[in-house]
């Protein structure tokens, strides 16, 4: 029984590693523009087929091609923010960039499909199957490790950016209160780039790492968005520490409903919480109450 | 809008009603052009999308809520009507009635969930309840048979008036008098609520809740009435899609259903009644067109959402009024922007 | 005096038959760790123009937004003619005849400057609910009504000639005549302006005035919640003075602008 306990907990911090680190890159643009980037997904995914492309069509290595899927969500990020919400920020509607990214995701994952095709991609890492026997009958594989020790690194370092460094400090200006930032000289149209770039970047790397563990069809990042969202909203939008702790909790609750309720249901257990979240406490776990200026 | 602009209330009307005449006879003549069953069955689909459509463009082009969750009505719709005519044998027209009712007040449902819920979190949270929908609709075997599917689905049964032929809704031409007269009923009624004061309250909330409520509109209450409007007639959009596809599954509602809709409103003309006519008329049909290309219908879908966020936001109806201005044969209008 | 005592004095001080059409006791408000409103009490006779004056950030926006419903109080009655208003939201408060404007201008840019007044009716509508759906007889009568008063209302603010102008491109000072117009359009009893003055020129504010004092004349209780001194001055019957959300003197403008502690608010002594 507690072995069960043990592995589905580490199962779950595993998913939930990789469900922050997607997580972290919306909560993090919407922290700063008010916005929802609904291409999220599609970049997760497309940092997984470049992952995938490295390490079997170029005989890469596949910690490398981590790398090479931070690299290609950041450039994508950079696109999605200079073609779409950069021209669409002086219209200044809220609706517009939103439906926009609906129509850009559904491009991608359709121009996926035609590329790819719907059959799914073995992407095995060749850490996949190299298993480290913890105590207790519990048993860790290397990928496993890897995507939590990768994970827990990039958190550790985008939090520590954030908090103490001046382009961190800067961006949590520009977040709090745009016009204001402008007046003191931060440049907020850099810092939002910045921050589409960065949250891109997670999102590429998350989706490297997610490839070996989940399906990986064009729609493998649709799977993990929509828990993204939950868990942003759970955290609350624009809060890092909310949404860390959020995302880790959803990766447990979801490992333990697998085990306890048939599979299926897992995705109708989030859903009801994130309605009830949404209910009962909009703003997120971690509240701040922002009244209407008349 | 009927209440300002330089257009008499009058002239506006004959110029209406004449419109209307015209695509009354278009509808009533089309089965006569294509009599293929392949095309007449894009025709139903293309009147199942327009009611879809303009359900959507209701509650989020008038009254300015942003639902991405509309599939879920629709499925609700198809399969309450198909249960409870299959496992409680109840009539098609009063399965339907219960099916449409049903619906709306799902729709309601959310609305007052959502109260106060502006913007994305309202975005979400209809996302969350149309994948709520299509969860329970797929695993709840005992009742949807899940993904599996229910077959067999008949048609709505006969009508046999009394010295006229029987009007057999297997006949594909019946089928899409029946789903276009619907439609274009749907389409009526919409019409004349929007250009009631209704329609300027629901503007008033989709402009400013503060000020709305500053002149005594409760925002709730009509942001409900607006949901509850727009996901009845997508129940009916899908006991109709049930009765004519004749089998059923899950996958037909899933959320990505709910974004071809959005695009169709958005490319026709977010806020106007017709726009999201075109939008289904052309996101049904070009699709078809282009079906040699197979998946790329999809791409295209996509593409043209996002090229018309970008460029011209107010769709179809935007760039037809512009080019009527180039060509000088627009008139003054008062009301200018996203209105008819 | 403590200001409890200061307020039930002037009432006293004031004739027998003016009743207190609006009378508010102990208003509270917090918001998170500022406490907006503190402990406000007033009584305002009907058919007077009553303003209430105070420097930035004293809270007059956030009393007004209390009375017209925008928030509800955390403490304190409201009375209006009889009717209890804590708890009442805002848009019950309109149909008993309460009307507003607001200090940041929120009129419908997409519609016409006769639309945005239309707008305004809808708690005057006579219309069967069928006839939502058939445009009847009730519902043409109803259609010729609104438009007609509509551009009464219009001309009361001399905006007559810009009916089917868009919104958006009226001047500045046309915008806060349209927001009065607006406000007027729910035949109110009692009407509360949020800084009506601001950014208007002297011309404008003339104008304002001048309305203001036509509605007096006709009936209409008025609150304005005011930075113009001036227009205080020649306008207001009672004046409300407020500072750090507090009550800091009631009575009339003269007394108001030789009060040493109001100058010193003002002056940020």
């Amino acid at each position: 029984m507690l072995t069960i306990v043990l592995q589905q907990g580490i199962n779950g911090i595993v998913f939930g590693s990789l469900y922050v680190l997607v997580a972290l890159g919306l909560t993090l643009i919407y922290g700063v523009l008010v916005q929802i980037n609904f291409a999220h997904a599609d970049i997760v995914t497309i940092g997984a087929f470049a992952a995938y492309f490295f390490t079997f069509l170029f005989g890469g290595n596949y910690l490398v091609s981590i790398g090479i899927a931070l690299m290609v969500g950041a450039a994508l990020g950079w696109l999605v923010n200079a073609t779409i919400f950069a021209p669409l920020r002086e219209r200044g509607s809220e609706l517009l960039p939103l439906i926009a990214t609906i129509g850009v995701s559904i491009l991608l994952q359709n121009a996926m499909l035609l590329w790819f095709g719907p059959i799914p991609y073995a992407f095995d890492s060749p850490y996949s199957n190299e298993v480290i026997r913890l105590g207790g009958g519990t048993f860790i594989t290397w990928q496993n490790l890897i995507i939590i020790g990768v994970s827990a690194v990039t958190i550790a370092l985008l939090y520590a950016f954030m908090k103490f460094t001046m382009m961190g400090k800067a961006l949590r200006a520009v977040a709090q209160d745009r016009e204001t930032a402008g007046l003191m000289g931060i440049n907020p149209n850099q810092l939002i780039m910045l921050t589409f770039v960065i949250a891109s970047a997670l999102a590429g790397m998350g989706g490297a790492m997610l490839g070996p563990i989940l399906v990986l069809t064009p729609f493998a990042g649709t799977s993990v968005i929509v828990k993204a969202f939950a868990i942003v909203i759970i955290g609350g939008f624009g809060n890092v520490e909310g949404t860390i702790i959020a995302g880790l909790a959803v990766g447990l609750v979801e490992s333990f409903a697998t085990q306890l309720v048939n599979p299926g249901l897992t995705d109708l257990i989030v859903f009801t919480l994130l309605l009830l979240m949404l209910a009962f406490r909009p703003t997120g776990l971690i509240a701040e109450k922002r009244e209407e200026n008349v | 809008m009927s209440s300002g602009g330089g257009l008499a209330l009058a002239d506006q009307s004959s110029n209406r009603r004449w419109w209307l005449l015209v695509a009354a006879v278009v509808i009533a003549t089309l089965p006569l052009v294509f009599q293929d069953s392949y095309w007449r069955t894009n025709l139903i689909v293309c009147a199942i999308n327009i009611m879809l459509a303009i359900g959507l463009d209701f509650i989020l082009g008038y009254a300015g809520q942003l639902n991405l969750g509309h599939s879920a009505f629709y499925g609700i719709g198809a399969y309450a009507s198909t249960l409870l005519i299959m496992k409680l044998g109840v009539p098609f027209w009063m399965a339907f009635v219960c099916a449409v009712v049903l619906s709306g007040a799902a729709g309601m449902a959310l609305s007052i969930f959502a109260v106060r819920l502006r913007g994305h979190y309202l975005a979400i949270a209809s996302l969350g309840f149309a994948v709520i929908v299509h969860q329970v609709l797929l695993n709840w075997i005992s009742l949807t048979q899940g993904p599996l599917g229910i077959y067999a689905i008949k048609p709505p049964p006969d009508i046999a008036l009394p010295g006229l032929p029987v009007i057999s809704f297997g006949n594909t031409a019946n089928m899409f008098y029946l789903v276009a007269a619907f439609a274009f009923l749907f389409y009526l009624l919409l019409d004349q609520l929007v250009r009631s004061p209704i329609g300027e309250t629901l503007t008033a909330i989709r402009e400013d809740e503060v000020s709305a409520a500053s002149f005594g509109i409760n925002c709730t209450a009509w942001k409900v009435f607006a949901f509850g409007v727009g996901s009845a007639i997508a129940g009916a959009a899908g006991a109709f899609y049930a009765s004519f596809v004749g089998t059923l599954v899950p996958d037909a509602f899933i959320i990505t259903e709910s974004f071809t809709i959005l695009a169709m409103v958005i490319v026709g003309g977010m806020g106007t009644l017709i726009g999201p006519v075109w939008g289904a008329i052309l996101l049904t049909v070009l699709p078809e067109l282009l079906r040699g290309f197979g998946d790329l219908r999809l791409v295209l879908y996509g593409a043209a959402l996002t090229l018309v966020v970008l460029f011209m936001p107010g769709g179809l109806v935007q760039a037809v009024q512009i080019l009527r201005a180039r060509f000088g044969l627009l008139r003054a209008a008062g009301d200018a922007g996203m209105r008819r | 005096m403590t200001a409890p005592d200061r307020v039930a004095a002037a009432a006293q001080a004031r004739p027998a038959t003016a009743a207190a059409f609006f009378c508010s006791e102990g208003l509270h408000k917090r918001f998170g760790g500022v406490q907006a409103v503190r402990d406000i009490s007033l009584n305002i006779p009907h058919g007077s123009v009553f303003a209430i004056i105070g420097p930035n950030g004293a809270g007059k926006s956030t009393l007004l937004n209390l009375m017209s419903g925008l928030y509800q109080p955390d403490a304190g009655r409201m009375v209006f003619d009889g009717v209890d208003l804590v708890g009442v939201p805002a848009h019950k408060r309109v149909r008993l005849g309460l009307a507003r404007t607001f200090q940041k201008i929120r009129l419908f840019k997409q519609l016409s400057v006769l639309g945005n007044v239309i707008a305004a009716f809808h708690v005057h509508h006579d219309i069967p609910a069928w006839q939502y759906v058939v445009h009847g007889a009730a519902f043409a009568r109803d259609h010729a009504r609104c438009r007609a008063e509509a551009i009464n209302l219009l001309r009361f603010v001399g905006l007559e000639a810009r009916a089917s102008v868009l919104a958006a491109s009226l001047a500045y000072g046309e915008q806060r005549m349209l927001e009065l117009a607006r406000a007027l359009a729910t035949s109110p009893r009692l009407l509360m302006l949020d800084e009506p003055a601001a950014g208007l020129n002297a011309a404008e504010v003339e104008r304002l005035l001048e309305r203001i004092r036509l509605l007096r004349e006709r009936g209409m209780t008025i609150i304005v919640v005011e930075h113009n001194m001036d227009l205080v001055m020649k306008v207001a019957d009672r004046v409300l003075v407020m500072d750090y959300g507090q009550y800091l003197f009631e009575g009339s403008p003269a007394e108001a602008q030789a009060n040493p502690a109001v100058i010193a608010a003002y002056l940020g002594a």
